[in-house]
């Protein structure tokens, strides 16, 4: 049996969170048509306040960006951004989500999980303009909408697209609920093999 | 005159704006705005401290479909008005199916100060009645200390200071203690003074006075509070020879409220008291009198409309000084009337009922009163008015019926 030293145990208790991370936070990349889509069925936004608010019979708005970048950190290169409204039907006991951005669309009777699965899916970046054989990193970040930026998206017209780029181009709000993920590298030469390989078979 | 009606038509503009802009609320989002709302709860001790136009509003949502824009709104005004950490909302299955019931739970600050104007009235007649107080809260001790100057209550206008202890779990939450303390200076208007030189009922005008008021208050059950403590008048007189007088009262008053829920549409509320000064010898009192009081509200409210009607009977018996004497002629109570014209040094008898009828911020009433002395006829006068009401704040006409000139009485202000 190995020894187990002190640099094991420091490399484990700071490692260990990173992997985890990563591991919990990794999305699944796809193409479906002219569009890159996500598949993350580890990524859960309805929990903890933002769930127990759902319990409590309030709608709760979610703000949500899928972003394309070359590198990890990197700026990004393509984006789109979306709204979506959450409720918890207290007689039902199943959510239901309203899509309040370019898109619209509403579905209701779904557990969570299929509530937040409606939701990535619901979200899409278009392809033109990315190379084939280039890689980059897909990012997805979520943010619970604070009372304070509300006016600021929300108008007569509808959803105010720039100010939500806007939004996810500043930190989040101290409080505010966010949840993350990243996903890459990945070719879109090997995403359209990925699919034609998936029609064969 | 002119001013005031031009005022009025300003404000009703204004308050019919807004309101205008409520009704572009967004599009409901919520699944459960499909339900109807069988009850919104909220803990006592806020029901008790919250305004009552913003009760009723509370009450309102009661039958309609559940909305989640007017429920944050009014949390958002129970949080302003009582000064509150945050207001949270819980939406739980109610008691009829597709009904839910709505519940609202506070956080109180750990220790807060602020500042209120839990009255501020202009009267055409009266001019300016205001106070203004400052409240720090610590855990269940509430003090605050305020200054006032009201001409409108009472025969004399007092201004001055009043501080309060309040603590409101004496070991239980159903047993609240009070604590309060007033000095005044006070001013007489001249038909109140021409009054009291030829009256020998009124026990004498005075300059200044101080009270201390030491209460508690019991809930006996949800709907019924006893109360019962002590007042300790001291006032000095204002004619030569000038003394010191008293006029100390055991208090007592018993309180009934209830709001009867889920007649359909319909919410119905009622409110009766009674409550009782009686000032005896046995206390070190220059005064020996019983000051009797009875009321009944009835409230129904559908929709948007809602009728009021509200009862008030009174009865000095023995020699009491001017402020606890009755006064009709008020910014609430038979307005349209000029308290002088009725009785400057005011009554020992009081009669009297309106019947308000308010539809969305619309408000008419009518009122009617009697107040009189041992030994004279009691004569009913009438009064219609017209205002316009939102949340606390409120511009009234008042108008008395009689012959002769009618002198409408303008109202304008909040929290009267």
């Amino acid at each position: 049996m190995s020894k187990v030293t002190r640099r094991w145990w420091l490399m484990a208790s700071f490692g260990a969170p990173v992997m985890l991370g990563l591991v919990a936070q990794s999305l699944g990349v796809r193409l479906d048509g002219d569009d890159i889509r996500i598949v993350a069925p580890q990524f859960h936004f309805l929990t903890g306040k933002s769930l127990e608010k759902l319990k409590d019979g309030a709608s709760v708005a979610f703000l949500a960006q899928l972003s394309l970048s070359p590198e990890v950190n990197a700026p990004a290169i393509k984006r789109a951004v979306d709204r979506f409204i959450v409720s918890y039907d207290v007689w039902e006991e199943k959510f239901s989500v309203t899509q309040t951005g370019v898109e619209r669309g509403t579905v209701t009777h779904l557990s969570s999980t299929a509530a937040e699965a409606w939701c990535l899916d619901r979200l899409a970046v278009g392809i033109e303009g990315v190379a084939l054989d280039k890689p980059f990193w897909v990012r997805l970040e979520m943010r619970a909408e604070d009372a304070r930026d509300q006016a600021g998206v929300v108008g007569d017209a509808g959803i105010n697209l720039t100010r939500l780029i806007e939004i996810f181009s500043n930190p989040a709000r101290a409080q505010q609920l966010r949840w993350e993920a990243v996903g890459g590298p990945v070719r879109l030469m090997d995403l359209k093999k990925e699919r034609r390989g998936s029609r064969s078979g | 005159m002119k001013y005031a009606l031009i005022s009025l038509l300003i404000t009703g503009a204004s308050l019919w704006g807004g309101n205008q802009q409520a009704v572009l609320q967004p599009v409901e989002f919520n699944v459960n705005s499909r339900y109807t709302v069988e009850s919104v709860e909220l803990p006592r001790e806020v029901e008790s401290r919250i305004s009552r136009g913003l009760r009723r509003d509370l009450q309102r949502l009661i039958g309609q479909k559940f909305n989640t824009q007017t429920l944050n709104d009014l949390a958002r005004r129970v949080r302003q008005e009582l000064n509150l950490r945050t207001v949270s909302q819980k939406v739980i299955r109610g008691t009829a199916p597709d009904h839910v019931r709505v519940v609202l739970e506070v956080a109180h600050k750990r220790g807060e100060f602020d500042l209120s104007v839990p009255r501020f009235l202009y009267h055409s007649t009266e001019g300016l009645s205001a106070s203004v107080d400052g409240n720090a809260v610590l855990g269940n001790n509430r003090f605050s200390f305020g200054l006032v100057s009201d001409g409108d209550e009472l025969s004399e206008r007092y201004a001055g200071v009043r501080a309060r202890y309040e603590n409101r779990k004496i070991g239980s939450d159903r047993v609240h203690l009070r604590f309060e303390f007033d000095s005044y200076h006070d001013q007489w208007n001249r038909s109140t003074v021409n009054a009291n030189g030829s009256a020998d009922a009124a026990g004498g005008l005075y300059r200044s006075r101080q009270n201390i008021e030491p209460l508690a208050a019991i809930l006996i059950t949800k709907s019924l509070t006893l109360s019962f403590g002590a007042g300790f008048q001291r006032f000095d007189s204002q004619l030569p020879p000038a003394r010191t007088q008293s006029a100390n009262a055991a208090i007592t008053s018993l309180r009934y409220e209830r709001r009867i829920e889920g007649w359909g549409a319909d919410q119905h509320e009622l409110d009766a008291g009674y409550s009782l000064r009686a000032a005896t010898r046995m206390l070190n009192s220059d005064f020996s009198y019983a000051r009797h009081r009875w009321s009944v509200r009835y409230g129904i409210t559908r929709g948007r409309q809602s009728l009021t009607d509200e009862a008030v009977a009174g009865l000095i018996t023995g020699r009491a000084p001017l402020f606890e004497r009755y006064v009709l002629g008020t910014s609430s109570m038979l307005r349209g009337w000029n308290k002088y014209d009725l009785d400057p040094l005011g009554g020992s008898r009081v009669a009297y009922n309106s019947l308000d009828y308010r539809y969305g911020m619309v408000d008419v009433f009518y009122d009617t009163g009697a107040i009189w002395d041992p030994g004279q006829d009691a004569v009913a006068r009438h009064s219609l008015g017209v205002g316009l009401r939102k949340n606390s704040f409120m511009v009234a006409m008042a108008f008395p019926v009689k012959g002769g000139r009618v002198s409408p009485m303008f109202m304008v202000g909040m929290n009267y």
